[in-house]
């Protein structure tokens, strides 16, 4: 007796499942979740793996994307809590960790990542040996020193979201100071992504013009025009990841 | 003492600052959210207000979508508790209410969400009088519709859908009625999906696309409905909001179907006090 789907459809070849740009993110909570719906809304890949330990969460946020099927392109949605879901990853985001607590610096986290970071790393590096991993748990930074020297990864195949999003922060307030979109105010933020962050105050610039030759005081405590508290609000904002 | 701006930029002509396609998503819960990510992340809209009761929650949302601005197209986002936040809006979206509770049927949580839209939808009314509203809330499948590429699926299985069909396919109704309730009780609420399938709606509406969507609409004098109850069926939906309504051929246990889920509503919309 032949089913809707054998007198609808002639197969004519065996499809090869393999995808090409799989991604994976380790984390199903905001961040993660975050992640994977721009990542889904900008078509970045053909395959999303979910990896987390609560598995009923994991199992309702890979159901949620699923039934969204319909307004994006991505046609492979799965999630687990084996690592061997993400095998063949080409990126792998990581978002596993303990958040910080209200008070808590990034630094006095540490410890309690760095423990998570040895149970997931390996195995994530075993099944997508080629992969690249993107971390954005915090401390970022010393989170991705640990995670290269975990992973066995080459050093530039493991970067650190790090003040990418600061600089981002940075640009969105100076373009709203300026009423200027943020995209044309340049602006970059170096150095720990964190209470020691540095802008980069002499290069900040719109259309070439690098608003510290207009104001030499900018960024410093003696401005007129409160620049430097645009710098504050970026290392503020950063507080509520 | 000119400002670093005032160096920087020559201004030419006061600027008109009036939002040409405003939306404004009230309520930024789950559901709200992954509506404005998503609105946000398809270029929808030149401004985008949120309301809420919940002002640091309302604030930090705002603040946590402006910091993202680097990103995308929408160069202003604004909040408040302030129902005038949302004057002149395009469309309002409107999320809020309170969640269900596992167990409770979507129905059972209609009173709570009458009183809350008294209190909500007429200041909304007021501060946009052109607008189209979506209410975003918490079916019966037209089996006989159901098509790839033009082959419709019933005319190669009669059976489709019924409880006497051999290759299941009434589990996928079944499913799309349980996987709300399967997400809600796993992750405690649902907003992808929604978020997602807001947009799309959205969308016809920004781009006058006049595409069909089966979206709830007012069903009387449709499929012998005789009563004000607002069910879905397919519209067609454009800048205009629901200029039009598709004419289905039901069959009869299709019309019995539509009937009973209609009367299911109107035995609850009945006894409404508002």
């Amino acid at each position: 007796m032949s089913t809707v789907k054998e007198q609808l459809i002639e197969n004519l070849i065996k499809k090869d499942k393999t995808s090409q740009r799989k991604i994976t993110i380790v984390g199903v909570g905001a961040v993660g979740m975050a992640c994977a719906i721009c990542i889904l809304m900008k078509d970045l890949t053909d395959e999303l793996a979910l990896i987390d330990v609560a598995e009923d969460r994991l199992k309702g946020e890979m159901m949620d994307l699923q039934h969204g099927s319909l307004f994006f392109h991505t046609p492979k949605i799965v999630s687990g809590k084996d690592y061997s879901v993400s095998a063949n990853s080409k990126i792998i985001i990581i978002t596993a960790g303990v958040r910080q607590k209200v008070g808590e610096t990034r630094l006095a986290l540490v410890q309690r990542n760095v423990d998570i970071m040895k149970s997931v790393i390996p195995a994530l590096a075993r099944h997508s040996p080629d992969c690249k991993m993107l971390i954005v748990s915090n401390p970022v930074d010393i989170l991705t020193y640990v995670v290269w020297k975990l992973s066995g990864l080459p050093v530039t195949s493991v970067i650190g979201s790090g003040c990418n999003l600061d600089s981002a922060r940075f640009r969105y307030l100076i373009g709203d100071k300026l009423g200027v979109h943020p995209t044309s105010c340049h602006g970059w933020i170096i150095g720990e992504h964190g209470d020691s962050s540095v802008p980069l105050w002499s290069g900040v610039n719109v259309a070439g013009v690098v608003l510290k030759s207009l104001d030499p005081q900018l960024g410093t405590d003696s401005e007129q025009d409160n620049w430097k508290n645009i710098h504050q609000q970026v290392v503020q904002g950063a507080f509520m990841e």
